[in-house]
């Protein structure tokens, strides 16, 4: 049985290393991102929660499974509770670059940072 | 398998779909396997049973490849009740990005690379073309590009593997009497890498 | 072997893929701005076909300024220019009736907070006029006389008032009902979700595709920024403040929602945003707790089911009702 180093012809080591500095670059200018400043989170596709990363809070955010349980602190945004099977989104955490994603697909929950000044961030102006 | 009054063409192209039948019912577990793995953004897989499609293509051709995936997209899909669902599309996004990348590499590089490196490529088309659609129809969110760059990685070192799997499978079931007689086009079955 | 032509495969799954998903056409947006009811009168209508969009809005528009013409102090044939006539008896339309029974059913509840009959007390202040003035004791004490919840009574499309000399001045909820109405009309007319402002006072249809209505609560004291973004669906939201129409003299603001009880504008409160089921309702609730001040004008609050309200006192400080906070997405 041969190893895959064995197998491996020039080609393929130049297939491979060329995807591999492609990923690894994207992840260098994924860690370069600036902190962003605003968690938003989308319950089954609509925004539910829109908060400043900057100010220390807890949010019980509901889906169709349960509450999952958001918290923002001083290191970004985590979720420490939730309902979904696996739990993988509170392994995700914390979340603090612009981008940066937080997702508890089976309870439809999405929390993502964003930069705050990208857009009015209202339709409609009540006055 | 040996029943001399037949015509050899005829007994080729039975087995060929005999095999294929087999390739699809593999790759088809492995996309099951894969739909129970837990995984950080659902529905993005790491693509193993892309192997089988590597076998089909290495051993067979193109056309071999493209039935294996697709059928195998089908077949999986409605094993697993989710025939047109978002899960679906994914699977058949990544699948066709990583047929048509794998097809087309082996055609043009030939020998030049071994299943692996068209694994590797493989692997990664399908998590483009994932992201791609997961993008357009399911997550509509910009930050999603974000989870390109790690499944990117992780699809790097999983095509490796797929494709150390998809080599071994290649040796042995290509000693097999069927692959010695058949008939096959140029640069199929002699590109194996031994 | 069907298998082996890949490329008609793949061509029968796009378009299979195609149709099953119809990909969500990007919907027209019918945006129009008209003055109407002495402001600007914004609506937004979408989910439908262009023209069916088009048709919607200008249906909705013509329905604004037929009941303008009915409710409106400004056109001496209205039903309000009648009851404010020296007259003791008006028999009205039935959309008048309407306005007014709820108006009443709001000036009851809250204590009188809300008037129907500040006519003479508006006119006096003349704050639709070029010119608004400060008047004197006296002549706001006249203009206040006879006032009160109990100064007209409805049956059925008479309206009886206590004394001739009262004048009726709808105010706000003429407006947020005529709101209510050509939103009405536009459900009617199939838009799936819309909007219809009218310088604060709104009625949010359905949803927009992406997400429900942001609607950006105006900071009383600093012109274009927000102080919270509710997000709603299917809602009234409405909003009274002290900054619309004012003047200061002698370092005080006197603005153009007054108190009935002393005749002068309410000092309470720097803004009341209220959110419920309809902008005639919301109109009467937010003048009324505007004059009440935050505590009272919770209290009247929690006798309206479905309503939530943000008060911004005159201090400055916040006071939302209970269910407010699951409206905010914003700070």
């Amino acid at each position: 049985m041969n190893s895959p180093w064995q197998i491996m012809t020039r080609g393929d080591w130049l297939v491979t290393v060329l995807l591999l500095g492609i990923a690894l670059l994207g992840i260098g200018w994924l860690a370069a991102t600036p902190p962003g400043s605003r968690v938003e989170a989308t319950c089954g596709g609509q925004t539910c929660f829109v908060a400043d990363l900057e100010q220390p809070q807890e949010v019980d955010l509901a889906g169709p499974l349960g509450m999952t349980h958001l918290v923002i602190d001083g290191q970004g945004a985590r979720i420490t509770a939730s309902p979904c099977p696996l739990q993988i989104c509170m392994t995700m955490g914390p979340a603090r670059h612009t981008g940066d994603l937080l997702a508890c697909v089976p309870n439809r929950i999405l929390v993502s940072i964003e930069h705050a000044e990208d857009e009015t961030p209202y339709d409609l102006l009540s006055r | 398998m040996t029943c001399s009054a037949v015509d050899p063409k005829r007994l080729a192209a039975a087995r060929r779909r005999v095999f294929l039948a087999l390739f699809i019912a593999l790759a088809v577990s492995v996309h099951i396997l894969e739909a129970l793995l837990p995984s950080p953004i659902p529905w993005l897989r790491p693509g193993l049973a892309n192997g089988m499609t590597l076998v089909a293509l290495y051993l067979y051709d193109g056309h071999a490849a493209w039935s294996v995936s697709l059928t195998r997209v089908g077949i999986g899909a409605l094993l697993l009740g989710r025939l047109f669902s978002p899960g679906f599309w994914l699977a058949l996004a990544g699948a066709l990005a990583a047929t048509a990348v794998m097809v087309l590499l082996h055609c043009w590089a030939g020998r030049r690379l071994s299943p692996i490196g068209v694994s590797v490529a493989g692997a990664a088309s399908h998590v483009c073309g994932q992201v791609l659609i997961a993008r357009w129809l399911i997550l509509r969110h910009d930050a999603l590009w974000q989870v390109l760059p790690p499944l990117l990685l992780f699809a790097v070192l999983s095509g490796i593997l797929t494709g150390w799997l998809a080599t071994l499978l290649i040796d042995q079931i290509g000693q097999h009497p069927a692959f010695k007689t058949v008939p096959t086009g140029p640069g199929k079955t002699e590109d194996r890498v031994a | 072997m069907p298998w082996n032509r890949p490329l008609i495969i793949i061509v029968l799954v796009l378009l299979l893929a195609l149709t099953w998903w119809r990909l969500p056409s990007s919907d027209p947006e019918v945006r129009r701005s008209q003055l109407a009811m002495g402001t600007v009168v914004e609506i937004v209508a979408g989910g439908l076909a262009n023209e069916r969009l088009e048709k919607a809005v200008s249906a909705a528009f013509t329905e604004i300024a037929r009941l303008d013409r009915l409710l409106s102090r400004y056109q001496p044939e209205s039903d309000v220019s009648r009851l404010s006539a020296p007259v003791t008896e008006v028999r009205v339309a039935p959309e008048t009736a309407e306005v007014i029974a709820l108006g009443l059913d709001v000036a009851r509840r809250s204590q009188g907070a809300f008037d129907l009959t500040l006519g003479r007390l508006k006119g006096l202040w003349a704050f639709e006029e070029d010119t608004p003035r400060i008047p004197d004791r006296a002549a706001i004490r006249e203009a206040l006389d006879g006032i009160g919840p109990g100064a007209l009574t409805l049956s059925g499309q008479l309206v009886r008032k206590r004394a001739p000399s009262l004048m009726v001045d709808l105010g706000g909820i003429a407006k947020g009902y005529i709101v209510d109405r050509a939103a009405q009309l536009l459900r009617d007319l199939g838009v799936s979700y819309g909007a219809v402002n009218a310088g604060g006072d709104m009625m949010l249809i359905g949803q927009p595709p992406e997400r429900p209505w942001r609607i950006g609560i105006q900071d009383p004291r600093a012109k274009g920024s927000v102080v919270a973004t509710v997000q709603v669906s299917n809602r009234a939201v409405v909003t009274s403040g002290d900054y619309e129409r004012f003047f200061l003299r002698d370092g005080q603001r006197y603005h153009h929602i007054f108190d009935p009880k002393s005749g002068i504008p309410a000092r309470l409160c720097q803004s009341v945003t209220v959110i419920t089921d309809s902008v005639a309702l919301g109109d009467a609730l937010a003048t009324a707790i505007f004059v009440l001040g935050p505590e009272a004008g919770l209290d009247l609050l929690a006798d309206y089911p479905h309503s939530e309200a943000l008060i911004i006192a005159a201090d400055g400080s916040h006071h939302a009702s209970p269910g407010w906070a699951a409206s905010v997405v914003s700070p």
